[in-house]
């Protein structure tokens, strides 16, 4: 538990445990697509939510023999609900897939600095994947090359082979807990940012109220 | 020489990106790119060779001209080269995910063209190897099946979610089919269904979503 879920605690203390993994989940799974870079992997709410997934399926394949009908029909609901939470879960894990097939060195070195970056799972794929690409390359043309460039994160001439993501992408966001101002690096721009605002910024400059502090969500 | 060779690499990578299926892996090209970079390396090589590791630039400028667009052009060449293979890589996961078997298909397409090109081989005119053409090379190939057991194997620790599976919202729990091709019975948690071709049924999505994308069933509504 960090610090974040001890504030959500405070101020969200009445709804049940449930209802609130749903909208945090809602929100990592926008963040998640809109934002240019991988997010830290959210562990105890997935964790949360695997294990209810499965017990929903294990209550829906309990009850399947069950004729009566308002049974039934609450099966189809629970159902429902089932397909539309493993959609959100799919997809979450799709769109971080994807950024970290795109940068894949990036992320390699990265999560090596900051462990809780990628699910372990997400790592063994990664690495997986790096290793299967350089011997890819490596075979097919790689290997009769000269030996001083047979690398792959080469930094020669000032250029580096490690593409990463562009966090001046620009985002939708809006803001939940007042920020104050925040300064747009490199420009003299200043913005007020008051709950309820929504604003169009760079990723950069409000990541860490995003990511840290969960002051703004991205939508 | 000196990189256009990698343009014309570059060109079939940028051309691939907007295709549906993966033209033939330029053997040649890559081949030819390669062997150029070895002669780059070569000359770069023989051009510091009277200076026994003690060349200054400064001195001989004209030289160290000549070092540079060598070196350039290798580094640009393995660019070329990189992104040409990456493209493709990328193409196949992307049929991975799709659940499309890569490698089932190259073996149709190439039974198929064999069968065609069997004909004329009888008269005698043409050579055997029409039909041996592949748009994969054997690396490529090997990719693709490595690269499918590593997606299986991330897809196994996520069971209850089926990864691969459809990137649309969810809206009803139950759809209505048409059955296209014979696919033969299923078994769902209210019984078997037996699909012919023709039937059309009501059942739930999650049941029936493999067989949609495979063409067997066609949504309706």
């Amino acid at each position: 538990m960090d610090i974040d879920d001890i504030l959500a605690d405070v101020s969200t203390a009445a709804e049940p445990q449930e209802s609130r993994d749903l909208q945090q989940l809602t929100r990592a799974w926008v963040a998640e697509r809109v934002a240019p870079e991988v997010l830290p992997w959210p562990a105890g709410l997935m964790d949360r939510i695997e294990g209810r997934i499965r017990r929903q399926i294990e209550l829906v394949e309990e009850q399947t023999g069950n004729m009566d009908p308002k049974a039934n029909f609450r099966l189809i609901v629970i159902q429902t609900e089932l397909e539309r939470f493993k959609f959100l879960v799919r997809s979450f894990l799709r769109a971080r897939i994807a950024k970290i097939d795109k940068y894949a060195q990036h992320y390699l070195s990265l999560a090596a600095q900051q462990p809780t970056l990628l699910a372990p799972t997400e790592l063994q794929y990664l690495q997986a994947h790096i290793a299967l690409l350089s011997r890819h390359y490596s075979t097919s043309f790689l290997s009769a090359f000269p030996p001083s460039l047979q690398r792959l994160d080469d930094t020669a001439g000032g250029i580096s082979m490690v593409d990463g993501p562009d966090l001046d992408t620009v985002v939708f966001c809006r803001v939940l807990r007042d920020v104050g101002t925040v300064r747009v690096e490199g420009t003299d721009v200043e913005m007020n940012m008051r709950r309820g605002d929504v604003w169009v910024v760079r990723w950069g400059s409000i990541r860490n109220a995003v990511v840290e502090r969960g002051d703004i969500e991205l939508i | 020489m000196y990189g256009e060779l990698g343009n014309k690499l570059v060109q079939h990578a940028k051309r691939t990106q907007s295709l549906a299926h993966l033209p033939p892996y330029q053997t040649e090209i890559v081949r030819a790119l390669t062997r150029e970079v070895r002669d780059l390396d070569k000359d770069v090589a023989a051009l510091l060779e009277p200076f026994q590791g003690s060349f200054n630039p400064s001195a001989d400028p004209s030289t160290a001209c000549a070092l540079l667009v060598n070196h350039l052009c290798m580094r640009r060449n393995k660019r070329c080269l990189l992104a040409y293979h990456r493209v493709r890589a990328d193409k196949l996961e992307e049929m991975c995910w799709a659940g499309v078997d890569v490698l089932e298909r190259q073996q149709q397409q190439q039974q198929q063209e064999q069968s065609v090109a069997g004909r004329p081989r009888v008269e005698g005119a043409l050579g055997g190897d029409v039909g041996n053409e592949s748009s994969l090379s054997p690396e490529e190939e090997e990719y693709v099946r490595q690269y499918g057991d590593l997606l299986a194997a991330y897809k196994g620790q996520w069971t209850d979610i089926d990864l691969t599976g459809s990137l649309e919202p969810p809206r009803d729990l139950f759809i209505d089919v048409r059955v296209l091709r014979d696919a033969g019975e299923i078994q769902t948690e209210y019984g078997a269904i037996n699909l012919t071709k023709n039937s059309q049924f009501y059942v739930r999505q999650g049941d029936v979503e493999r067989l949609i994308a495979q063409g067997y069933l066609q949504r309706l509504g």
